[in-house]
C-alpha cells in the first residue's frame, strides 16, 4: 500500500511538471495553430536565468517567481516578435519547423552561456521533508502542485473572462471573423507566447528545484507531449489534467510492469489516444455546420 | 459617405479577381452590390474591410475614400474605429464561443459602457438571439446565426453596415425577419447600408441603388427601379423572360459570348 501511495504522489508531482509545460505547448497551439517544439527548450533557459537570478539577488522563492515570470514572458514576447513574427502567412508546417530551428539555438545557447554541468538549486525552499497523511514530500514538490492548481486557475479565469482570453478563443474559432471585430490577430499571437513562456518558467524552475538544473531539462518538453495529446492540442486546461493523469501512469507502469516503462508510457498513451479519440479528452472536434 | 475609385484586386499578385470597380453608397442610403458566384462581391467587401491580406490578395489600384478620407492600406481596426463593420459571408461566427461571447467580441474596439449598452440594444432587435445567449454559437440554427452575425457587427457602432449576403441558405421566413431588422435600422437610426445579394428580387425591393458586377467588373448600375426594369436583369438576375419560357440552350449561348480582348 506504501508502494503504491509512493508511486502515486510522485506521479503526481512529476504530472504537474508535465502539467505545466503542456499548458505552454496548448495555449500557443490554441491560439496560432503552431506546434511549438521549442517549449521544452524556453523551460529550460527560463529555468537557468532563475537560476542567476537568485544566485545574483538571493531571492526566496516567492520573491523568485515573481522576478522569473515576467522576464520570461518579455523573453517570449521577443522569440516570436524574432523568429514567428517573420513567418506569418508561410504555411503552418514552415513555422512548426522555425521552432524547431529554434529550439536548437536556444538549447545551444543555454549550453553556452551556463555550460553543460549540473547545478543544485534549490529556489530558495527549504530541503526538510513534510509528512502529508503519512506520505513524505519535499516542500518543492508540494510548490510545483499548487503552482499547477494556480496556473490553471488563472488561465481558465483569463480565457472565461477577460477581453484578452476571450479574443484568444475568438482568434483560434475564426481568425479573419476575429480581424472584423477589430482584434489585432498578430497581438493575440504574441500574447500567447508571453504567456506561454511565463508558464514555462514556473514549470522550469519548480522543476529544476525538485529535480537538478541540467541542460537535458528540455527533453520535459517532449516527454510533456503525450499530455497535450491526452487533454487535447486545443484545451489548455486539459493539457493540465493530462499531465497530471501521464504523471500517474508513467509512474504506475514503471512501478508494476518494469524499468524503463516511465519513458513509453507517455508515449504508448499518444498512439492510443490518437487511435481512439484524436482531439483528446477535451479538444474540440471542429463545429461544423452549413 | 464611402466611396470606390477604380479598384483593382490581385490575389497571389496574379489573379485578378476586381478591376476597375467605382462605386459610391451615400450617407442613410441602402445600396445593393449584386452579382453571380465569384464575380467579386465578397473580394471588393474585403477589400473595403482591409481584411485582404488573410487571402493572399491585395488592392493594386485606386483609392477607397470614407468621407474624403483614404482609407484604403489602414488596419482592418481602424477601418472599424471609422464606423465601417462588415457582417461576413457564411455568418463566420466564433463557432466555439457563447452568443454572448460572439457579441462581446463585437464590441471589441469599444469602450465597457458603449459594449453593455449596445449589448442591450442587440437584444431587443433579435429577441430570439437573447434567448440563446448562453448557448455556443456554432450550434444555433442558420437564421439565428445570421442574427447573431449582424448583432456582433451593430455592437461595434457601425455607421456603414456592409452585408455579404444574409441571406444565404435561410429559409424566406428568416430573411424576411433579417430584412425587416435590416430596413428598421436603416430607418430608425440612419444606418448605410451595403447590401451584396445574389438574390437580386430582394435586394432591389429594400435598396435604392444598385451595382452589377460580373467577372470582376461593374457592368451596369441604376436606381434600384430602373434596374428591376431593365430587360437584362430581369431575364438573368430576375428570372423574368417575357411572358414564354426560354431554351436553356439560347441563355448559354447568350451568357458564353466572352470577349477575349477588352
Amino acid at each position: 500500500m506504501d508502494f503504491l501511495m509512493l508511486l502515486i504522489s510522485t506521479g503526481l508531482v512529476s504530472g504537474a511538471a508535465y502539467g505545466l509545460i503542456a499548458m505552454g505547448f496548448a495555449l500557443v497551439y490554441k491560439s496560432t495553430g503552431v506546434v511549438n517544439f521549442a517549449q521544452g527548450e524556453i523551460v529550460m533557459l527560463t529555468a537557468y536565468i532563475a537560476f542567476s537570478i537568485a544566485n545574483g539577488l538571493h531571492l526566496s522563492f516567492v520573491p523568485l517567481v515573481l522576478v522569473t515570470i515576467p522576464i520570461s514572458m518579455l523573453i517570449g514576447l521577443v522569440l516570436e516578435r524574432i523568429f514567428i513574427r517573420p513567418m506569418l502567412g508561410e504555411p503552418v508546417f514552415a513555422i512548426v519547423m522555425a521552432t524547431v530551428g529554434l529550439a536548437v539555438i536556444l538549447r545551444s545557447a543555454t549550453i553556452m552561456i551556463w555550460g553543460s554541468e549540473p547545478f543544485n538549486f534549490t529556489a530558495g525552499m527549504s530541503t526538510a521533508v513534510i509528512k502529508l497523511g503519512g506520505i513524505p514530500f519535499y516542500p518543492a514538490q508540494l510548490y510545483l502542485m499548487a503552482a499547477l492548481g494556480m496556473v490553471v486557475l488563472a488561465i481558465w479565469l483569463f480565457l472565461r473572462f477577460s477581453r484578452y482570453g476571450i479574443a484568444m478563443r475568438a482568434v483560434a474559432a475564426n481568425e479573419t471573423a476575429a480581424l472584423l471585430t477589430g482584434v489585432s490577430v498578430n497581438q493575440v499571437h504574441a500574447l500567447a507566447w508571453m504567456l506561454s513562456s511565463g508558464i514555462a518558467a514556473v514549470a522550469g524552475l519548480l522543476f529544476a528545484a525538485n529535480f537538478k538544473l541540467a541542460p537535458d531539462i528540455w527533453f520535459q518538453g517532449l516527454k510533456s507531449f503525450p499530455a497535450v495529446i491526452l487533454g487535447g492540442m486545443d484545451s489548455v486546461t486539459g493539457a493540465a489534467l493530462g499531465g497530471l493523469i501521464i504523471g500517474l501512469i508513467e509512474n504506475l507502469s514503471q512501478g508494476y510492469i518494469g524499468e524503463g516503462m516511465r519513458e513509453i508510457a507517455g508515449f504508448i498513451v499518444i498512439i492510443l489516444v490518437l487511435m481512439i479519440r484524436p482531439y483528446g479528452l477535451f479538444g474540440s472536434r471542429d463545429i461544423e455546420r452549413v | 459617405m464611402l466611396a470606390l475609385n477604380n479598384i483593382q484586386v490581385l490575389y497571389d499578385k496574379s489573379i485578378e479577381a476586381v478591376r476597375d470597380v467605382s462605386l459610391e453608397v451615400p450617407a442613410g442610403a441602402i445600396v445593393a452590390l449584386l452579382g453571380s458566384n465569384g464575380a467579386g462581391k465578397s473580394t471588393i467587401l474585403k477589400a473595403i474591410s482591409g481584411v485582404l491580406g488573410q487571402e493572399d490578395g491585395e488592392i493594386t489600384s485606386g483609392v477607397i475614400h470614407l468621407e474624403g478620407n483614404a482609407i484604403s492600406g489602414e488596419t482592418p481596426r481602424a477601418i472599424i474605429q471609422h464606423g465601417l463593420l462588415q457582417v461576413p459571408e457564411g455568418r463566420a461566427l466564433f463557432a466555439t464561443l457563447t452568443v454572448e461571447e460572439n457579441l462581446l467580441m463585437g464590441g471589441f474596439t469599444r469602450t465597457r459602457a458603449e459594449t453593455a449598452e449596445e449589448l442591450e440594444r442587440v437584444y431587443t432587435l433579435f429577441p430570439r438571439v437573447h434567448e440563446r445567449r448562453t448557448q455556443t454559437a456554432g450550434y444555433l440554427s442558420g437564421g439565428e446565426q445570421q442574427m447573431v452575425a449582424i448583432g456582433r457587427a451593430l455592437m461595434g457602432r457601425p455607421r456603414l453596415l456592409m452585408l455579404d449576403e444574409p441571406s444565404l441558405g435561410l429559409a424566406p421566413q428568416i430573411v424576411d425577419v433579417i430584412f425587416e431588422a435590416i430596413l428598421g435600422l436603416n430607418h430608425n437610426t440612419g444606418l448605410t447600408v451595403l447590401l451584396v445579394e445574389q438574390n437580386a428580387q430582394l435586394a432591389l425591393q429594400v435598396s435604392s441603388y444598385g451595382y452589377i458586377i460580373e467577372n470582376g467588373r461593374i457592368v451596369l448600375d441604376g436606381k434600384a427601379e430602373k434596374l428591376r426594369a431593365n430587360d437584362d436583369v430581369q431575364e438573368f438576375y430576375l428570372g423574368f423572360a417575357g411572358g414564354a419560357r426560354k431554351s436553356m440552350r439560347d441563355v448559354k449561348h447568350y451568357k458564353r459570348r466572352k470577349r477575349w480582348l477588352s
